[in-house]
C-alpha cells in the first residue's frame, strides 16, 4: 500500500501533463513553434506610449531642459522657433489654418495628442540617430516642442503622470473613416452635356526628365580612395540628409566653392569640425552630424567621400 | 494622314519632353542623343532609318554568331535595350531620398505581376539591411503565451500565398488642385501587384493566444522610424499575411526583408516592413503615422482618421503621356483597374470625357484585391479624344468622377485619391494628362 501511495500521485501527474498537450494542439491549432519571450526581452522592445500614458518610462524634462537639447539636435531641420528648414516639417504654428486653402499641419494646429510626440521623437528622432535618446531628453525635447505651440507655460515640467493630460487643440476633430462618401452611378450614355467640358492643363516643366542614363553617368565619375568607399556608407545614413539638401547651411556635395573655403584651413581641421562640431558663418554642424554613435574614423572617412565625391 | 508618320517611339517621347525640363537636363539629353546616335538607339533619336543589315531578307548578325552560355548571369536581369524600364521619383517631394518615395514604370509593365526590381519604394528612414539569423518577430501584450519567432520558426508554419496589389494612399496625390505630371509613372505609379507568401496572422494569433480583451495590433518595424500602425483585430483575423516572399523569392530589402505584415487592399502604410513586433492591446495607439500623417483632411477642418481601404480606382496605360500613339488605324485602348474592397467586376471606358461609356474586357486573371487588366480594341480616325476609364467593383461601388470626390474632400487631403483619370488624345498621337471641370 504504502508504495502503492506513492506511485500512484506520480503516475497521474503524467497522464495530467501529457493528455491536455495533446489536446490543445488538437483543439485550437497550436504548433508549439516559438520561444516564450521573457518580461526582460519584452522590456526591451515594447516602447510603444498611447494617449492614455500607458508605456511611458519614469523619468520627467522640463522646457528649460529640452531648449538647448532641441537646439543642438532638432533645429537644424525642424528650424529654431519650430518653423521647418527646407522642406523639413516644421512643428510649430499653423493654429485655424486647418480649412484655409494651404492648411499647415503642425504639432500644435493638427496632432490630437501629446503622447504621440513623446512616442514619435523616442522611436524616430533625431533623424539621423533614430532611438538614441534618453527618457529625460524626449520628455525635456517634448515638452519644449510644446513651448513652441503655446500649449504649455516656460516654467512647465513634463512627466510620467501629466503627459495624458496635456489637452491638444485638435483633438476633438478627428473621426473614423466614414466612406464610401460618392455615389457615383454606372451611367452609359449622355452622362453629361458636352458643351460644358472645360479641360485644365497641367502646369509645364515640373515633370522629372525621364530619360536616365545613371549607370553610364556612374561611370564616367573618377575613382574613390579606400577611405571615401568607407565613408559612402556613413555620408548616405549620417550626413546626406544635410548635405544633401543643404539645410542648416550645409555645404552640398556640388557646392565646390563652399568646399575649397573650407579647405583653406586644411583637411584635418574639415574633419575635426565634423567631429567636435561647429558654429560657422554660414552654417551649424552639430558634432557627428548629430550621431554620437559614429566612430571619428568612420566620421573622417565621410568627410574623405564628401571630398571626393563632388 | 501622312503615310510617312510613324508611331512615335519612347525615346522620341522623351526628346519632346526634354524641351520642357531644365536646361542642365536638356543639356545632358541632347549630349546622349549623340551618344546614341553612334549606336543601336540612332534611329530612334533621329527619327531616321535603322540599320538594314539586321532586317529581312538579311540574315541578323546574331542568328550568324553564337550567345552567351549559362550563368553567365547567375541571377539574371533585363535586356540592355529595357534600360528605361526603371523606378523614379519625383525629387522635389520630399526633403532627400532616404525619406521618400518611387514609382513603378505601369506604363511598361504586361499582365499584373510587377517584377521584384520594379515594385514602387517607400522608406520613412531608408530601406535597411537586416540579418534574418539575427531578425525576430515577437508578440505580446494581451496574450496567453507571448512568443519570439526566429525566420526559421515562422517557415515552418504552413505557407499561404495571394496576389494583391499594394498602393501607397498618397498615389495621385500630387493631382488633388490640377493636373501636374506629363506620365502616367508619376500619375499612379505608387502601385504594384505581386505574389505575396507567408503565414496567415490569425495562425500567430492562435499560437499566442489572444485575450478576449484583444481588440488592436500595433505593428512596428524594425526600421530607424520604428515604422508603426495601430491594426483592428478584424483585419488581422480576416486576410492578413506575415511575408516573406514575394512572386517566388524572399521578399526585397525595399520590401522589409526578411519579413513585413501585409494588409491586402489596405494602404500600403500599414502593411509595416522589416516587421519586428505585434503588441495586442484594447484601444489604438494613436501613432504620428496614422494622426499627423494618413489622415485625410476635410474642408471644414476635421479629418478622417484610419481611412484603410483604397477604393475602385483604373487608368488607362495605352495610350498615355509614355505610349503615345502614331498614325490613324487599329489600336488597343488598355489599362488597369484595382479595388481594395474586392474584385473589379466592370471597366468602362469613354472617348469623349465621360459623355457616353462602352464596356470593356477584363483580360487575364480577374482576382479580389488585384490588379486587373482591361482592354478595348479601337479604330482612331485621328481625331482628338478625351479618353477616360471608370472601374465598378463588386460592392457595387462606382469610380467617382474628380469633382464628386473635391466636392466632398476639398483638396487638401492629400491621400485616396481614385478618381477617373483624364488622358487627352491630340491629332499628333501625343497624350496630355488633363482633368475636366
Amino acid at each position: 500500500m504504502f508504495s502503492l501511495n506513492k506511485l500512484f500521485p506520480v503516475f497521474a501527474l503524467v497522464a495530467i501533463s501529457f493528455l491536455p498537450v495533446a489536446a490543445l494542439a488538437a483543439d485550437t491549432g497550436h504548433y508549439g513553434i516559438g520561444t516564450t519571450a521573457t518580461a526582460k526581452e519584452i522590456a526591451g522592445w515594447d516602447i510603444d506610449v498611447r494617449p492614455d500614458g500607458k508605456g511611458l518610462p519614469k523619468g520627467e524634462g522640463s522646457v528649460a531642459q529640452g531648449e538647448p537639447m532641441y537646439e543642438a539636435k532638432c533645429a537644424s531641420c525642424h528650424g529654431s522657433f519650430g518653423e521647418g528648414e527646407d522642406r523639413w516639417p516644421p512643428l510649430a504654428g499653423g493654429e485655424g489654418s486647418l480649412t484655409e486653402d494651404r492648411p499647415e499641419k503642425t504639432v500644435g494646429s493638427y496632432w490630437p495628442y501629446a503622447s504621440t510626440l513623446w512616442d514619435y521623437i523616442n522611436r524616430a528622432m533625431p533623424f539621423t540617430a533614430p532611438q538614441s535618446l534618453t527618457p529625460h531628453e524626449v520628455y525635456a525635447i517634448s515638452a519644449y516642442v510644446l513651448y513652441l505651440n503655446d500649449l504649455v507655460e516656460d516654467d512647465f515640467v513634463l512627466t510620467q503622470s501629466n503627459l495624458a493630460s496635456v489637452k491638444m487643440p485638435n483633438v476633438d476633430n478627428f473621426y473614423i473613416d466614414n466612406r464610401p462618401d460618392t455615389n457615383n452611378k454606372r451611367c452609359m450614355k449622355d452622362c453629361k452635356d458636352p458643351s460644358k467640358i472645360v479641360i485644365i492643363k497641367s502646369l509645364s516643366g515640373i515633370t522629372p526628365d525621364q530619360n536616365e542614363d545613371s549607370a553610364e553617368a556612374a561611370a564616367e565619375k573618377p575613382k574613390l580612395s579606400e577611405s571615401a568607399i568607407a565613408g559612402k556608407a556613413t555620408y548616405t545614413t549620417s550626413c546626406l540628409v544635410c548635405h544633401g539638401s543643404g539645410v542648416a547651411g550645409a555645404p552640398t556635395l556640388d557646392d565646390k566653392e563652399s568646399w575649397n573655403k573650407r579647405l583653406e584651413q586644411g583637411v584635418d581641421t574639415v574633419v575635426k569640425h565634423a567631429i567636435k562640431g561647429f558654429m560657422g558663418e554660414s552654417g551649424m554642424m552639430p558634432p557627428k552630424g548629430g550621431n554620437l554613435s559614429l566612430s571619428d574614423q568612420q566620421v573622417k572617412d565621410a568627410v574623405q567621400y564628401m571630398l571626393e565625391a563632388q | 494622314m501622312s503615310e510617312s508618320k510613324k508611331p512615335e517611339s519612347s525615346k522620341e517621347y522623351l526628346a519632346g519632353l526634354a524641351s520642357n525640363v531644365p536646361s542642365s537636363s536638356r543639356r545632358d539629353f541632347l549630349k546622349k542623343g549623340v551618344k546614341f546616335s553612334t549606336g543601336l538607339a540612332a534611329a530612334a533619336v533621329t527619327g531616321g532609318s535603322l540599320a538594314t543589315n539586321n532586317l529581312p531578307p538579311n540574315i541578323p548578325s546574331w542568328t550568324k554568331s553564337l550567345g552567351t552560355g549559362v550563368v553567365s548571369t547567375p541571377y539574371g536581369v533585363p535586356s540592355k535595350f529595357e534600360a528605361n524600364t526603371i523606378r523614379r521619383t519625383v525629387e522635389w517631394l520630399t526633403a532627400e531620398k532616404i525619406s521618400s518615395i518611387s514609382m513603378s514604370p505601369i506604363q511598361e509593365l504586361k499582365g499584373i505581376i510587377t517584377p521584384n526590381g520594379l515594385v514602387f519604394e517607400r522608406y520613412h528612414a531608408g530601406a535597411i539591411t537586416v540579418n534574418p539569423e539575427e531578425h525576430r518577430l515577437m508578440i505580446h501584450g494581451l496574450v496567453d503565451n507571448p512568443l519570439i519567432f526566429t525566420m526559421d520558426d515562422l517557415m515552418r508554419f504552413p505557407s499561404e500565398s495571394v496576389i494583391n496589389f499594394l498602393e501607397c494612399p498618397a498615389n495621385g496625390g500630387m493631382e488633388w488642385r490640377g493636373p501636374q505630371m506629363e506620365a502616367l509613372q508619376f500619375t499612379h505609379g505608387m502601385i504594384s501587384c505581386c505574389e505575396w507568401t507567408g503565414v496567415k496572422l490569425s495562425t500567430l494569433l492562435e499560437e499566442v493566444g489572444v485575450q478576449t480583451k484583444g481588440k488592436w495590433i500595433l505593428a512596428e518595424g524594425a526600421d530607424g522610424a520604428g515604422m508603426s500602425r495601430s491594426i483592428p483585430m478584424d483585419k488581422a483575423l480576416d486576410d492578413a499575411l506575415i511575408v516573406y516572399a514575394q512572386n517566388g523569392e524572399m521578399l526585397r530589402p525595399e520590401q522589409g526583408y526578411p519579413v513585413r505584415l501585409f494588409n491586402p487592399g489596405w494602404e500600403g502604410n500599414t502593411s509595416v516592413k522589416w516587421l519586428r513586433r505585434l503588441e495586442i492591446g484594447d484601444k489604438p495607439w494613436h501613432h504620428r503615422e496614422e494622426t499627423s500623417k494618413y489622415t485625410d483632411l476635410m474642408p471644414d477642418g476635421r479629418s478622417r482618421r484610419f481611412s484603410y481601404e483604397q477604393e475602385a480606382n483604373s487608368v488607362i496605360t495605352s495610350p498615355c503621356p509614355e505610349n503615345p500613339w502614331g498614325q490613324k488605324g487599329s489600336y488597343e485602348i488598355e489599362g488597369l483597374a484595382w479595388s481594395g474592397r474586392g474584385k473589379i467586376k466592370h471597366v468602362d471606358v469613354s472617348i469623349d470625357g465621360g459623355v457616353t461609356w462602352r464596356p470593356a474586357r477584363l483580360k487575364g486573371l480577374v482576382l479580389s484585391k488585384a490588379l486587373t487588366r482591361f482592354s478595348l480594341p479601337f479604330k482612331w480616325d485621328g481625331s482628338p479624344l478625351l479618353l477616360q476609364s471608370r472601374s465598378v467593383d463588386d460592392t457595387g461601388y462606382v469610380q467617382p468622377t474628380l469633382t464628386q470626390l473635391r466636392d466632398i474632400r476639398g483638396t487638401n487631403s492629400i491621400y485616396h485619391k481614385n478618381s477617373i483619370h483624364t488622358w487627352q488624345l491630340q491629332s499628333n498621337g501625343k497624350i496630355k494628362n488633363v482633368q475636366l471641370k
